[in-house]
């Protein structure tokens, strides 16, 4: 089902149906969009579901003026990024750093396969600033075209190019780096 | 060993693994999420109701206070009110210099009758103008 069938089913009443739909489409989508930014599957498992409720309960509000895809998309990387800034909080109140407390749910997270250059990937991303490290996961894991960012964060396209490229270089020296 | 700028690529977008048959359970939460909203979510009485309380304290509160001023007031009588609010005018008529510095201005000269009539208007009872009028 398409986007605007969604929002025509939820306007003519059928606002669990439509709501039914949204999950089908994108939980999954939304799971692995969340879980690079986590690293983690059982936080990435609380959060889409606090993501789903909030889509549900501003879905009154949603006026169409934007995509369903994007709005959808805006509310997981706000809620991800919000998520994050707590748990920075959290870590520096203990005089620890989030990066490292990343780094060390990579090395936990029993979902991650024995791929080693994809451990060393997933570090190199989460030592990344904020920006760019959104930017990242959403061009190169979630495959979004730069409009679709643009969309979703309120930046130009160019500014997103320009952190794509700061992001990726740094990742490829980390990578030449750290992989023998 | 991989080298060079195909290192970035080489490395690919492989998924790291979930539980078996975890998104079909995932969905499956999310659809109860409706049903646990209608719930969980409060009617426009809840809503309301904390904003009610706030308004009614409120209320309560400025009826009290408006009830204790009015209590303590009353008992106060227009003479006992004179009695304390009245001094600082003597000042002023004595010596209305020490206040206001007229003492370079050029007043007029003050009366007898205009001291009377001043304290007629200011609600000096007959006894003290009648001992006034005999100090003159």
């Amino acid at each position: 089902m398409t986007d605007k069938e969604i929002l025509d089913l939820y306007q003519s009443g059928q606002r669990e149906r439509a709501f039914t739909e949204i999950v089908d489409s994108y939980s999954e989508r939304l799971y692995w969009h969340v879980r690079r930014f986590l690293c983690s599957h059982d936080d990435t498992d609380d959060l889409v579901q606090e993501i789903f409720l909030k889509i549900w309960n501003s879905l009154p509000s949603f006026r169409g003026e934007s995509q369903l895809y994007t709005w959808i998309y805006r509310i997981a990387t706000n809620e991800s990024l919000n998520f994050l800034q707590k748990q920075k909080i959290r870590t520096a109140l203990r005089f620890e750093s989030i990066s490292s407390k990343l780094e060390e749910k990579i090395d936990e997270d029993t979902g991650v396969d024995g791929d080693e250059a994809q451990r060393i990937l997933m570090k190199a991303v989460q030592r990344l600033p904020s920006k760019q490290r959104t930017v990242f996961i959403m061009r190169w894991f979630d495959e979004l075209s730069y409009e679709d960012i643009s969309e979703i964060l309120g930046t130009s396209v160019g500014a997103l190019k320009a952190s794509y490229h700061f992001a990726a270089e740094k990742i490829k020296a980390s990578l030449e780096k750290n992989i023998k | 060993m991989r080298t060079g700028k195909d290192i970035f690529e080489n490395i690919g977008k492989d998924r790291p693994s979930v539980p078996e048959g975890y998104f079909n359970d995932l969905k499956a939460r999310l659809y109860s999420i409706p049903a646990e909203s209608a719930k969980t979510h409060p009617g426009p009485w809840s809503r309301v109701r904390p904003y009610l309380a706030l308004a009614a304290s409120f209320a309560a509160i400025v009826l009290i206070g408006n009830a204790i001023l009015k209590d303590t007031t009353k008992n106060q009588s227009s003479d006992q009110f004179f009695g304390e609010n009245s001094y600082a005018d003597i000042i002023s008529i004595t010596n209305p210099g020490i206040l206001y510095d007229f003492e370079e201005l050029d007043v007029e000269e003050i009366s007898d009758d205009d001291i009377i009539n001043y304290l007629i208007e200011t609600g000096v009872r007959a006894e003290h103008l009648a001992y006034a009028g005999d100090q003159y």
